[in-house]
């Protein structure tokens, strides 16, 4: 998939959430192509932290002017952090979104079980294939 | 099958497409915020070869657009536009557009995309006692729009016609580059601006479209003259408070209660829904169409409800992140009691109460931008 960065090491969704293990907690941002779709990212919904998620459900939104995406929690939990500078820099979902751009941190409850649910990078791109014509 | 403009080859090559309205369009180039933003602080250029083009001539041609439409053609001098609705017998507006008075007895009419076909079968029908001819040119004449405080300075270079005379809501024709066309002071952004029709031009055979619209590019450079897609065209009209026909207005809203009142020529002779809104008028319209900002983070959109404390008000029309001011900006109906600018409302979106405040049109800050702060 040439057109879209797809770093191994993170586990992805097909809704093209990621999510990167950090020591006991996962850092979920929007994949390469998510922001690529939306193209503009002017506001990011962000989770409040103390927040309980529950996997395959949205835990905030990413917009652009004309359109919303769902990020939908990769992985059940409690949300420990947000990045806040995405209330006034939404645009680093665009510009990093493995990096600056991510979007939550959750402390996983049900980690190991949820984990098989996820795609490695090789999967993902292979899915990616599929989906772009 | 989709319909195609005569710049299809170019918005397939630069652009996001889109269906819109049976047609395949650009949704945006190089993005909706930076295309809004050309418009607002230079220029900006929009194929509108997708909306509808009918021309109205014959002896009755004034008496008849004035049956069929609300506001007064009689009071329309030759070389000049305005803004109307058709309205059903109920009041419902069956299509917003400007008229064009061509000539003594000659309009040009410019249905949206969405309801050309609609539209002039509902001419038609109701021609059928009039001396009047209409045509259906929306394949035969391009149309553009130029807009932004560079606008004139763009068009100017291509013409020896002096187009500072030109009021807002005049037109007239000039040759560009050569090439004739007709230009009108008129646009869907709120800025200064014109649209750009070249006559002669089917979209079978584009190449005097695609000419036109290459020769403004290139006098726009300097300008750093920008194509807009329709994501762009979108947000440029709500930011300036006008109506999205299918969204904000349709066949079960009148014109009252769109707040489009100043088309309605009550004194004039008969037109079509003239009772309904006649009586709607002495009464006042139960509910109307009112700005909303967001006072906090968040963008509304369509089918958003809107609340004061738990009761729901109605619905958001229109809904987007305004890139001008930076905040989220919608259009919906409420009842006239909760209408004034200032009233403190709230938005659903996706759950979230968010506050909003009532506003008046445009959201802009015209002193900042628009026509207004150019032009008389």
């Amino acid at each position: 998939m040439n057109d879209y960065e797809v770093p191994e090491g993170l586990y992805y969704t097909k809704e093209h959430e990621w999510v990167k293990l950090e020591g006991g907690n996962c850092r979920i941002g929007v994949s390469d192509y998510a922001q690529k779709s939306l193209h503009e990212v002017v506001f990011v919904d962000l989770p409040k932290v103390g927040a309980r998620v529950v996997r395959s459900q949205s835990l905030g939104s990413v917009e652009s002017v004309k359109a919303v995406a769902d990020v939908f929690a990769p992985i059940s939990g409690e949300v420990t952090e947000v990045n806040a500078k995405l209330a006034d820099t939404p645009e680093l979902v665009n510009q990093q979104p493995y990096g600056s751009g991510w979007i939550a941190v959750v402390k996983p409850s049900n980690l190991e079980a949820e984990l098989k649910n996820l795609l490695d990078s090789k999967s993902y791109a292979d899915f990616l294939r599929t989906q772009v014509k | 099958m989709l319909r195609r403009t005569h710049l299809y080859d170019f918005h397939v090559r630069k652009g996001h497409m889109i269906e819109f309205a049976g047609f395949e369009m650009p949704l945006w180039y190089e993005g909706t915020v930076p295309e809004c933003k050309a418009v607002r602080n230079s220029v900006g250029i929009f194929d509108t070869s997708h909306m509808g083009r009918a021309l109205v001539s014959g002896d009755d041609s004034t008496a008849f657009l004035n049956y069929v439409t609300t506001n007064d053609v009689a009071a329309l001098e030759v070389g000049r536009a305005h803004y109307s609705v058709m309205c059903n017998e109920n009041g419902g507006i069956i299509d917003d557009f400007i008229v064009n008075r061509l000539a003594e007895k000659q309009y040009l009419a410019i249905p949206n995309a969405g309801n050309r076909e609609k539209d002039l079968s509902w001419l038609r029908t109701k021609a059928t006692q009039f001396k009047v001819e209409i045509r259906h040119v929306s394949d035969e004449v391009s149309m553009f729009a130029v807009q932004g405080p560079n606008a004139q300075k763009v068009l100017q270079e291509m013409c020896s016609e002096d187009l500072s005379s030109i009021p807002r809501f005049g037109g007239r024709n000039v040759n560009l580059d050569g090439i004739k066309a007709t230009i009108t002071r008129t646009g869907y952004t709120g800025e200064d601006g014109f649209e750009v029709f070249t006559w002669d031009s089917p979209v079978e055979q584009p190449s005097k479209a695609v000419t036109m619209w290459n020769a403004i590019l290139d006098h726009g450079k300097a300008s750093h003259i920008q194509p807009c897609g329709l994501g762009a065209r979108d947000v440029l009209r709500l930011e300036a408070g006008m109506c999205l026909y299918g969204h904000d207005i349709t066949e079960s809203i009148t014109p009252l209660r769109a707040r489009l009142g100043f088309v309605v020529k009550l004194a004039k002779s008969e037109f079509i829904g003239r009772d309904v809104l006649a009586r709607e008028k002495a009464d006042g319209p139960k509910r109307v169409r009112v700005g909303l900002k967001l006072l906090e983070a968040g963008i509304p959109r369509a089918e958003c409800d809107i609340l004061k404390g738990s009761s729901v008000l109605g619905k958001v029309t229109s809904g987007t992140f305004s890139p001008t001011i930076g905040q989220g900006i919608a259009m919906g109906y409420v009842p006239r009691e909760y209408s004034k600018t200032g009233e403190r409302l709230d938005i659903n979106v996706r759950g979230k109460k968010l506050q909003a405040e009532v506003t008046g049109f445009p959201f802009y800050d015209t002193s900042k931008y628009g026509w207004q702060r150019t032009q008389r």
